[in-house]
């Protein structure tokens, strides 16, 4: 019996080898190429046809070809590492087979992520000392996400009102004035010269390789504005293959769930196209862009037409010395939508700001020279010259022409393997022409030194410390000396304690300081030339815990102690006047669990963060801060399609500018209407091949459930829409 | 384990879902309210202007006196006066100001020497204060309704009987 069951599998193995090699005597070759989604050559993939030992691997242009394949139906795998394995099922080979492009979709699931923006040099996301959150390109393209703030709202820790960041509830809302995050391109800073703002749509979203973000005060390395945290946009590696990327989508906004807001009977859609053409010619890079954006909107007077330019140019002399140029330009025609009328015409401005608009042209422009002397020492500059301008049509005309310059010269230095020195120098000049914000100039100047010590096991200790002076216009100079100290401790391969004690600083901005403008209902805003810098000390407790390779869990413990706290207040002449909060304390936890359910596949990532606000003057919350908020992202990506679903929650706003919303002003009738946020997105993806060609469709569903919730007063942020976008590299 | 927790996540994001969040509240509109303000005795030499005004809250203290809080002016009283009829929606002084429904503190009838307007708390002073029982040293408060006009706010001002000042 034994015997029989013996032959009887031996008989089936021989007759599977039949059935899936037919063997005629005659052997084929099979050629191809391995490209990832990007269409760029995979160099070193391993092609191998299943249950064989036939197999090949790509080239410098990822070409392959296996050869003396005797004729039959194989199972091809390909893998690579930094990308996801593959498996093309029963695929016949003989004679008439035809050269085969494989794609690979690009891994989002690394060991060993690296980090830059944490100490301005490479380090590995497991040796940092604070919180830090890596966003992958994918992250932005399959949920079609059409400037880089709404991007940020998916992020745990990082809260966005309209378009003001905030990391750990840094900044409430002051309509973009005076970041308390700072948020860079290839580490130069993107904000504006005038009112220190950041404008998302100047960030060429195609172009961007990942996100770094840095949560709790930077100001030890980075200076003012980075006292909440930082936002590094790391922009793309030079290609090694001419590619052209073409996308385009199209959306709709749903119907109001109220008929009552039903303003306009129509439809009413956005859609945009960009094409980018990247490529490289010996030793020069280079990327060109351009983009279109339109959206009519939801709300009444709140369209946007946009254009948006980008050059990149990258010349390496030799592998470790380069020059790299960017330049973006945007130009913006907008409505603007300050508030709405009340909560029976939540999506119709107030009348009197109703064809209310601002035309703007921006053009931010950065330059790096990188040089690597050897192997220890290595420096960088940097330099880059941001032009913004803007005229607002409406109750008056205001207008504002900034021009803002920055050079910075960077170092490291790393005599051993136990020891690294990072330290640099910078220096900024700004000048401002504005009817509503006078015409002040900035001056301002920074040296940093960090230094990292790995010389003992398991321990990394980091030391920081940055003095700088800021100057606006006439007003006195201002001194500040920011240390940092860092650790981070190994406590074995799985756990991961960090921990951070630091001070910050944030000078006003001169729109902060110089401001007077009529804004709108007998009300304006008023200069205050005696607003000094805030300052912070704020400390951090983490730890990281990886648990059986699938699952990371991620804990911070929190608080920052402000003094002078820079806020929006109501003057008792009715104005608003930027002014000093004599004390704010902000504590919190923050935790993100990240579960690989089935790797590069299934993913669930949940974070939560608790946030205790308080403004100690008056013993009440600090403005726009939510207490709890929860962020859940499911993905699901099996084979060649891709599925996600985003939920995200914020209780309910305990305080909001109730001055702008109770009699007798009243400015913003209904203001005080608010609700916790519940948003639920749904994404499904396609990834495909059209000629040989790498492409991609998305349908997006955002807010799915119609839910309606303000980030501000007066301001319903986007109803239910719908886009379908589609990509293709060729 | 996978299975249950995320029939869970589904489960409570579909719980969220039966709500709508904001809703349209119902139409509020201002009102106003009307009366006479009667003058005793000799008028004070120097005083540019006589104003009734209307407060949000009590002035407890100086910072208490400033705009959000101050709700309604009145049209400037002629100087010597032996009575002044009014009603806010006609004799409104700060047109920005409306009369939102809900309950005003403090309602007096204030002087100040300067010619233009000022929101300076001591170029003010009282010399009439809306109560009852003619007690001046109880403000009784005034309730404006949506749409609706509250009537008989009439204030006493005794010259020879100033009420007590607010905070300076």
């Amino acid at each position: 019996m034994k015997i029989a069951r013996k032959l009887s599998g031996k008989l089936f193995f021989l007759l599977m080898i039949i059935t899936t090699i037919t063997s005629n005597g005659q052997t084929v070759s099979l050629k191809g190429k391995v490209i990832s989604d990007k269409a760029q050559p995979v160099i070193g993939a391993n092609i191998i046809l299943s249950g064989t030992n036939l197999g090949d691997a790509s080239d410098i242009k990822g070409n392959f070809e296996i050869k003396n394949i005797p004729v039959g139906v194989y199972n091809i795998e390909v893998s690579s590492i930094g990308y996801t394995k593959r498996i093309l099922r029963n695929i016949k080979i003989d004679q008439t087979t035809k050269p085969i492009t494989i794609v690979l979709k690009e891994t989002t699931y690394e060991t060993e992520q690296v980090i830059v923006s944490a100490s301005k040099y490479e380090q590995k996301l497991e040796d940092i000392t604070a919180s830090t959150t890596i966003i992958p390109p994918d992250f932005i393209n399959r949920r079609n996400f059409i400037t880089f703030d709404e991007m940020l709202r998916y992020i745990p820790g990082v809260q966005v009102n309209l378009e003001q960041v905030s990391i750990r509830g840094s900044s409430g809302y002051s309509k973009g004035v005076g970041a308390r995050v700072l948020v860079a391109i290839n580490g130069i800073p993107l904000y504006a010269g005038d009112n220190g703002d950041v404008v998302w749509e100047i960030i060429p979203l195609s172009d961007i390789e990942r996100v770094e973000v840095i949560k709790g005060p930077s100001s030890s390395l980075y200076g003012s504005s980075a006292i909440g945290g930082v936002i590094n946009i790391i922009t793309k590696s030079i290609v090694q293959s001419p590619v052209t990327y073409f996308k385009s989508y199209f959306g709709v906004y749903d119907k109001p769930v109220h008929k009552l807001w039903d303003w306009d009977k129509k439809y009413r859609t956005f859609y945009g196209a960009e094409i980018t053409h990247s490529g490289s010619s010996d030793n020069l890079g280079y990327t060109f862009s351009l983009k279109k954006f339109d959206n009519m909107s939801y709300r009444q007077n709140d369209y946007y037409k946009r254009y948006l330019g980008h050059i990149k140019l990258s010349y390496n002399f030799t592998p470790d010395n380069y020059l790299l140029f960017f330049s973006n330009y945007l130009y913006s025609n907008r409505g603007n939508f300050l508030y709405w009328k009340d909560s029976r015409n939540a999506l119709v401005p107030k009348d009197e700001d109703n064809g209310n608009y601002v035309l703007s042209n921006r053009s931010f422009n950065g330059l790096i020279y990188h040089h690597k002397f050897n192997e220890q020492f290595s420096g960088e500059i940097k330099s880059s010259y941001y032009r913004t301008n803007f005229d607002g049509y409406g109750l008056e005309v205001t207008s504002s022409t900034a021009n803002f310059f920055r050079n910075e010269v960077l170092a490291n230095y790393n005599p051993s393997d136990k020891f690294t020195i990072t330290t640099g120098i910078e220096a900024s000049y700004a000048n401002v022409k504005s009817n509503i914000f006078k015409n002040p100039e900035f001056v301002g100047a920074g040296a940093y030194f960090q230094a990292e010590y790995k010389g003992i096991e398991r321990l990394i200790a980091t030391f920081g410390l940055r003095y700088d002076f800021i100057k606006i216009d006439t007003l006195s100079g201002k001194n500040a000396i920011t240390p940092r100290i860092g650790l981070n401790y190994k406590l074995s391969d799985e756990l991961i304690l960090r921990g951070s004690i630091g001070t910050g600083f944030r000078a006003p901005t001169p729109a902060e300081v110089f401001t007077s403008t009529a804004v709108g209902g007998g009300v304006g805003i008023k200069e205050n030339p005696n607003l000094t810098s805030e300052t912070s000390v704020a400390f951090e407790f983490g730890m990281q815990y990886k648990f059986k390779s699938n699952i990371n869990l991620d804990f911070a413990l929190f608080q920052t102690e402000y003094n002078n706290f820079i806020e929006p207040n109501l003057t008792k002449e009715g104005d608003i006047q930027f002014v000093n909060l004599p004390k704010a304390r902000i504590q919190g936890i923050e935790t993100i669990t990240e579960w690989q359910i089935i790797p590069d596949e299934l993913k669930l990532t949940i974070g939560y963060n608790y946030l205790w606000a308080r403004n100690l003057s008056k013993n009440i919350s600090m403005k726009y801060r939510p207490r709890n908020s929860v962020y859940t992202q499911i993905k699901y990506s099996p084979g060649q399609f891709d599925f996600g679903i985003d939920f995200r929650h914020w209780s309910r706003i305990e305080e909001i500018d109730n001055q702008l919303v109770e009699p007798p002003l009243a400015l913003v009738v209904d203001g005080d209407k608010r609700v916790p946020v519940y948003v639920t997105d749904v994404t499904i993806g396609y990834n495909f091949l059209i000629w040989n060609i790498p492409a991609k469709i998305y349908l997006n569903a955002k807010n799915i459930f119609n839910y309606n919730y303000v980030e501000f007063i007066g301001n319903i942020a986007p109803i239910r829409n719908y886009s379908l976008s589609t990509e293709i590299y060729f | 384990m996978i299975r249950k927790l995320l029939i869970v996540l589904f489960a409570l994001i579909f719980l969220n879902s039966c709500d709508t969040g904001i809703e349209p509240g119902e139409p509020i509109v201002p009102g106003g309210f009307s009366g006479t303000v009667t003058f005793t005795g000799t008028w004070p030499t120097g005083v540019k202007r006589t104003h009734l005004v209307v407060f949000k809250n009590p002035i407890l203290k100086t910072e208490d006196f400033f705009l959000p809080n101050l709700s309604f002016v009145v049209d400037s009283i002629p100087y010597r006066s032996k009575t002044f009829s009014y009603n806010s929606l006609v004799n409104s002084f700060v047109n920005i100001l409306q009369l939102w429904p809900g309950e005003y503190k403090y309602v007096v009838v204030a002087q100040s020497n300067t010619p233009e307007i000022s929101f300076q708390r001591k170029d003010w002073w009282v010399v009439g204060v809306y109560c009852l029982n003619n007690d001046q040293t109880k403000p009784a408060s005034l309730i404006i309704r949506s749409g609706q006009v509250t009537q008989n706010i009439n204030i006493n001002v005794d010259f020879n009987n100033p009420p007590p000042q607010p905070p300076m």
